[in-house]
Parts: structure tokens; C-alpha cells; sequence
């Protein structure tokens, strides 16, 4: 079956004509992972793609994300429990001492588009809350944003706090935000760095082996 | 009756009408009254639940309209920095402007190397020391975080002390937390003569920023206070920019930059009635592509000027602004013409204190050479907003006669009256070039970012500052060693 209908209408964020396609796909027999995979993630893909080129604005971008986030939850009941697979986990938030989010938001965003399951934990997020959800969720990756230059030490401190939990090794750490450089990340022993949030999909998706 | 010279009317630009100024400050008061703020600070809270304010949701509070009205009427309508050697400097008030620089970049141009590079403390020494030198930049901020200070806790201090030792303009700072900004204090004592001395004459000003939306975070609500009372001018303006943390319509993102600025406003007033306060909100918008902050865009002059307007019609408190950024990463076309426009409409509109000059890539980086361009422009729309005098010297029609009865070989560029008045009549240009061809040639053909670098390395070397007391500066340097 071809997609091509709910792929259009989850670009142009139609909400109303997806998650229709999504249901006639259901009914159709599809499978709910590969609607997901195919239909869902693959317009996103598309999306993201675009915006990385300038070619669509950021509120267009989004509308897609929040329709594709829409067919998501109509899609939700088909899955057999659990059986709904996500491309990775991710934790992701901005750093103790900072109060900014908009970059974190739209990475987030983009990320959950892309097919992960984002569990963003915020602002001011201290160390220890960092690693203890890390823990938790049994994430694959972190990632860290910082806006001020001055609250850049805050992850250092994570990354410290990582290793002595013994848990450096079991996850990516990727960091982000207007003062980071690509340096810092190497100084702290971070694993990437990426300067927006189409960059730091493209990241991601390298770090953890994904397509 | 003699009727006296005439006036000469300078040019001032008016973007907003009566009603409009009015409805937008009463979408902002709705803010305060419906929507409500959320205050993190225990004591902010408190004070604005004893004035009147409704507390809901723990720390949320709704504030009632008389709050703010009083507020703006305790506020004074003037307020005067002085430079650091105790003169008057920069009279804010009414329709003067004032331009400066910006602060926290983390970026610099290296001005031998042209490479963008990370701040260092000599960068905002020379920074101050630029500012010094240059006719038209009236205040110094930091232009960097300098990555090189020995505790990180205290980079603001150290910033601070660094402009100090390198200009005697007034200066605009920033701090984190009670403690930094108490150092900073001692540190402008020192440089006064005392407390008295800096309250009655503070060559300083504090720059904070609450969150948008609605945000009040207590380490800005401690610098805040702390300001109030001392007598420290502050400014509090939120970053309330269009698409981001504020509604994507100008109206709409004006009218919540001015209700957290007024609750920013309300909490200094009632810390200490009659302090000074520097008016506004920072309205710029959210690149709809990058989703950076612009510095570039039309859209933060548009807001500025109409906040002048609201000034006239409604605030009566001197306003923050910016003017001379770029987005562009380099200094090129984009940012002379970026930086052209908002330092003409600032001027145009009458803004007050007028930051971020030199600030290109969205103030991620500053650079001299910018400073220095925008010295010069500044100068040019000074030209313009002057006007044109009509009188009977700048009618010239002695002139006229005298050039006419002189033959067919005479024109005006020889005659007594050009002599005696060129200097006033047109505007001279230094750093923007008018040269022939052949002449800009022979010297290198240079474009304005070469000429502009040479001319910072030339102030920079020949420029002095007049030097501090060195009793003042080894307790600086006593304090910062003890940090």
C-alpha cells in the first residue's frame, strides 16, 4: 500500500487528513509498526530533511512534528502491549543553572519525529537527576544543552557524575547550546556536538547507528 | 514684537499612534491582572502579596493594575550616569540617546588574525579601552566572557574590574547572584570614593533579564533587590522575542516584554521608592529559519520605537534599547546595512541608553571593527537628526551676492562664508571613504572592514585613558585576588 497520501498530509500538517489516512491504513490490514516506520517516521524524515536545507520555516516544521505525534496516539491501541518499537531512548535537558529550553524543545521535538522516545527532564536538571533517569529508562543517549556560558561547567559535572556511576560507557553523550563549540565537547570527553537542532538529529543518528 | 530665531525642527520619527500605546498597555496590565507572573523569589513574593497581589498555584501571582500605575509614578523620570571620574555623562531622560556596546559575546574577532576566537579578559580591556577613545560610544559593557578568569563563579567581577582598569565611561554590567553583584558594588565604591559618593553619582548600571514568559527566576530577583536599594541603576528587560518566548504578533510580544518589565518595575519600587529604573522589554523576534534571536531584524527597531512612543504617551521613564548589531558572521555588507538601520531609527526614535553596538552574528560575536563603523554611523545620523538651521547665516545669501558680483570664475568652494562654516554645515566624514579612484587605489584599495580594523589598532595604541589612582586599583586587584 502506498502512503503517499498520509506522507503528504503529515508534511503539510494536515491533521485531520493523516490521522484519517492512518486509520484507513489500520483498516487496510497494514501493520501498525510498519505505518509507523513507513508512513510516520518516513515523512518525518522527509521533513527533517527539508528544514536542514532552509526550505521550510521552523512553525512549519513543528505543525508536521504535531501531526505526526497525533497519528502516533490514534496508532497507539493497535500495538500489541509494548510491542511499539522506538529507534532508541533519550534524555535530553538543559543544565543545572540554566533556565533556557528552546533549542533543547526543538531538538526534543525533532527527535520524537524522527522515531526515538525523548524523555526530556527540563531546565536547572542537576547531575545526579541526569544519571539517575539515564538509569532508569535505560537511555542509549544524553543530551545536554547550556545556553550561558557560565552553567558549561554543569556539564563537565554530568560527565563526571556518568563515569563514577559507572555508566559512561553504556551511553552516548551529545551537547549543544549557543557558547558550546565543538571543542568543548572534545575537552569534556563528550561524544558529539552538534550547533542546531536539524544538526543534532543528524548526530544522533550517526552516534547510535540508525538511518 | 521680535518673534525670535526659528526653531530648527529635528527630525523624530513616530510609530505609533495615541490608541495604540494605549492598548497595548492595557493588554499588559490584563497580563498582570488575568494571566498572572510567576515570581520564584520568596521575598519578591511576599512583597507583592502585601502590596496587593493574589498568590495562586504557589508561586504564580496575579497583580492588580494600581500596582504597576504607582510603580511608574515613583519611578524617576530622569536618570543621570556619571563618568568615573564624577562628571555628568549621560543624562537619561526625555528624547537623549546614548550609544554603547553589549556584553556576553562568546565569540571575538581576533583584530590581527581576523579569526573568530573565544573572549579573553584583555579583549574586554581593550574593548573598554575602544570605547574610551571613540567620540560618539558613550558606555562600556563587557563585549565578551572571558574564558581565561582564574574562578568562574566570579567572571563577571573580573569582567567588571577589567573595564574599570580601561575606560572612565560609565559602564553597563551584568552579574549572576547576590554575591557577584555585591563584589562589583565594593568594586564601584572603591572607584567613587564611597557609597554616598556612588549613590549620589553612579557611573554604573545593571543589566538583568527575567525569563519569558512570565518567569521570574530568584537569583535575578536577589540582583534586583539588591540594586534597589543600593541605588544602582538597573534595567530589567526580558527577552520577550516574537515567536519565542513571546507571541509571534508585535503587539502581542510588546505587550508581555512591558508587563514583565513592569513587574520588574513594581518589585524595585516597592524595595525602595524613587530608585532609578531604565524602562523596557528587549522585543526582537526568532529567526522563523535558525530560530536564533535576531539582532539584525527590522522587526526589534519597530519595537523600540513604538516603545518610545509609549515612553512619550504614556511612561515617562527613560528606555533600554540596542542599535549596530548584525546577524551576518562577518563584517560585510549585511552588517553595515543591519547596523545602519537600527542606529538610524534609535537615533530617529529617541531611544535612551542604546546597547549592543559592535555585535555581529547575532551577538554571539563582537568585534572593533564593528564598534568602531558604528562610531561612525552614529555620527552620520547625529547629522541628520540635527536638522537644518534656518537663520541668516545659513541662508547665505550675503554669500550668494558676494560669489556672484565676483565673476564667472568664482564659486563657493573659495569664498570666506565655506571657510568659516564648512565644519558645521556638513557632516565630515573619517572611517566612510570619498576618495577618487586613483587615490583609494594608491593607499591599497581598502574596504571598510580594513579601515576599520586599522583605525581600532590606532586608537587602541595612541588612545590614553586617564589613569586610576593606584591606591584604587591595588584594592581592586586585593579583592580580585581574594576571590
Amino acid at each position: 500500500m502506498s502512503y503517499q497520501t498520509l506522507l503528504d498530509a503529515v508534511i503539510k500538517g494536515d491533521f485531520k487528513t493523516a490521522k484519517e489516512e492512518t486509520l484507513k491504513a489500520v483498516d487496510a490490514g497494514q501493520n501498525a509498526q510498519n505505518i509507523l516506520d513507513q508512513g510516520l517516521i518516513g515523512a518525518m524524515n522527509i521533513v527533517g530533511d527539508k528544514f536542514s536545507k532552509g526550505a521550510i520555516f521552523v512553525p512549519q516544521m513543528l505543525r508536521s512534528a504535531k501531526t505526526m505525534q497525533e497519528c502516533v496516539e490514534v496508532l497507539k491501541p493497535y500495538f500489541q502491549e509494548n510491542a511499539m518499537t522506538t529507534k532508541g531512548n533519550i534524555v535530553l535537558g538543559t543544565v543545572k543553572g540554566d533556565l533556557h529550553d528552546i533549542g533543547k524543545n526543538l531538538v526534543g521535538m525533532m527527535l520524537e519525529g524522527a522515531g526515538f522516545n525523548v524523555i526530556d527532564l527540563g531546565v536547572d536538571v542537576a547531575p545526579e537527576v541526569f544519571v539517575n533517569k539515564i538509569k532508569e529508562s535505560k537511555a542509549d543517549l544524553l543530551g545536554m544543552s547550556a545556553l550561558l556560558s557560565t552553567t558549561m561547567p554543569s556539564m563537565t559535572q554530568t560527565i563526571k557524575t556518568l563515569m563514577d556511576s559507572g555508566q559512561r560507557d553504556d551511553v552516548k553523550v551529545i551537547i549543544g547550546g549557543a557558547p558550546v563549540t565543538r571543542k568543548f565537547a572534545e575537552d569534556i570527553g563528550a561524544d558529539s556536538y552538534a550547533p542546531d537542532a536539524g544538526a543534532a538529529v543528524n548526530e544522533i543518528k550517526k552516534l547510535l547507528n540508525i538511518t | 514684537m521680535e518673534p525670535g530665531p526659528i526653531p530648527t525642527f529635528q527630525p523624530r520619527l513616530k510609530v505609533l499612534n495615541r490608541r495604540q500605546a494605549l492598548a497595548i498597555h492595557t493588554a499588559a496590565l490584563e497580563i498582570l491582572e488575568k494571566t498572572g507572573i510567576k515570581m520564584e523569589h520568596a521575598e519578591g513574593l511576599d512583597m507583592l502579596a502585601g502590596a496587593g497581589g493574589t498568590v495562586f498555584d504557589k508561586d504564580w501571582i496575579r497583580l492588580p493594575a494600581y500596582l504597576a500605575e504607582e510603580a511608574l509614578r515613583s519611578a524617576p523620570r530622569q536618570i543621570t550616569l556619571y563618568d568615573q571620574l564624577g562628571n555628568e555623562a549621560m543624562p537619561l531622560v526625555d528624547e537623549n540617546p546614548f550609544y554603547g556596546t553589549g556584553s556576553d559575546t562568546t565569540f571575538t574577532l581576533d583584530l590581527e588574525t581576523g579569526e573568530r576566537r573565544r573572549c579573553t579578559l584583555s579583549d574586554t580591556g581593550n574593548f573598554a579601552k575602544l570605547v574610551d577613545g571613540l567620540e560618539n560610544i558613550s558606555f562600556a559593557m563587557s563585549m565578551g566572557n572571558p574564558e581565561d578568569v582564574s574562578n568562574v563563579d566570579y567572571i563577571y567581577v573580573y569582567a567588571f574590574a577589567e573595564m574599570v582598569k580601561n575606560t572612565n565611561k560609565p559602564i553597563v554590567f551584568i552579574a549572576d547572584r547576590g554575591e557577584d553583584i555585591a563584589k562589583i558594588y565594593e568594586i564601584a565604591c572603591m572607584v567613587a570614593g564611597g557609597e554616598d559618593q556612588l549613590r549620589q553619582k553612579p557611573f554604573l548600571l545593571n543589566y538583568s533579564e527575567a525569563i519569558s514568559p512570565l518567569r521570574f527566576p530568584s537569583q535575578v530577583m536577589d540582583r534586583l533587590i539588591f540594586c534597589a536599594r543600593k541605588g544602582i541603576p538597573i534595567c530589567l528587560p526580558s527577552g520577550s522575542n516574537a515567536g519565542g518566548g513571546a507571541p509571534i504578533t508585535l503587539a502581542g510580544a510588546m505587550a508581555m516584554g512591558i508587563a514583565e518589565n513592569l513587574v520588574g518595575l513594581i518589585v524595585h519600587q516597592l524595595a525602595a521608592k524613587g530608585a532609578p529604573f531604565l524602562f523596557g522589554p528587549n522585543v526582537s523576534a526568532l529567526d522563523m529559519k535558525s530560530a536564533v534571536v535576531s539582532y539584525g531584524c527590522p522587526e526589534w527597531s519597530l519595537t523600540q520605537a513604538a516603545l518610545a512612543d509609549m515612553r512619550d504617551e504614556i511612561y515617562g521613564l527613560p528606555i533600554w534599547s540596542f542599535a549596530g548589531a548584525s546577524d551576518s558572521k562577518v563584517v560585510d555588507a549585511q552588517a553595515g546595512a543591519e547596523a545602519m538601520f537600527s542606529i538610524i531609527t534609535a537615533m530617529l526614535s529617541r531611544c535612551n541608553l542604546i546597547h549592543d553596538n559592535g555585535y555581529i552574528e547575532y551577538g554571539s560575536t563582537s568585534s572593533l571593527e564593528m564598534v568602531t563603523i558604528a562610531n561612525e554611523l552614529v555620527a552620520m545620523a547625529n547629522f541628520f537628526t540635527r536638522g537644518i538651521p534656518v537663520n541668516e547665516t545659513t541662508l547665505a545669501l550675503d554669500a550668494l551676492e558676494r560669489v556672484k558680483n565676483a565673476g564667472p570664475q568664482s564659486f563657493f568652494l573659495m569664498d570666506d562664508h565655506t571657510f568659516e562654516n564648512f565644519e558645521q554645515a556638513l557632516f565630515l566624514p573619517k572611517l566612510l571613504d570619498r576618495s577618487r579612484y586613483d587615490s583609494w587605489e594608491a593607499e591599497g584599495s581598502k574596504d571598510l572592514y580594513t579601515r576599520s580594523n586599522e583605525e581600532a589598532k590606532r586608537i587602541l595604541s595612541e588612545h590614553q585613558v586617564t589613569p586610576k589612582d593606584d591606591g584604587v586599583l591595588k584594592e581592586i586587584d586585593d579583592l580580585l585576588k581574594a576571590l
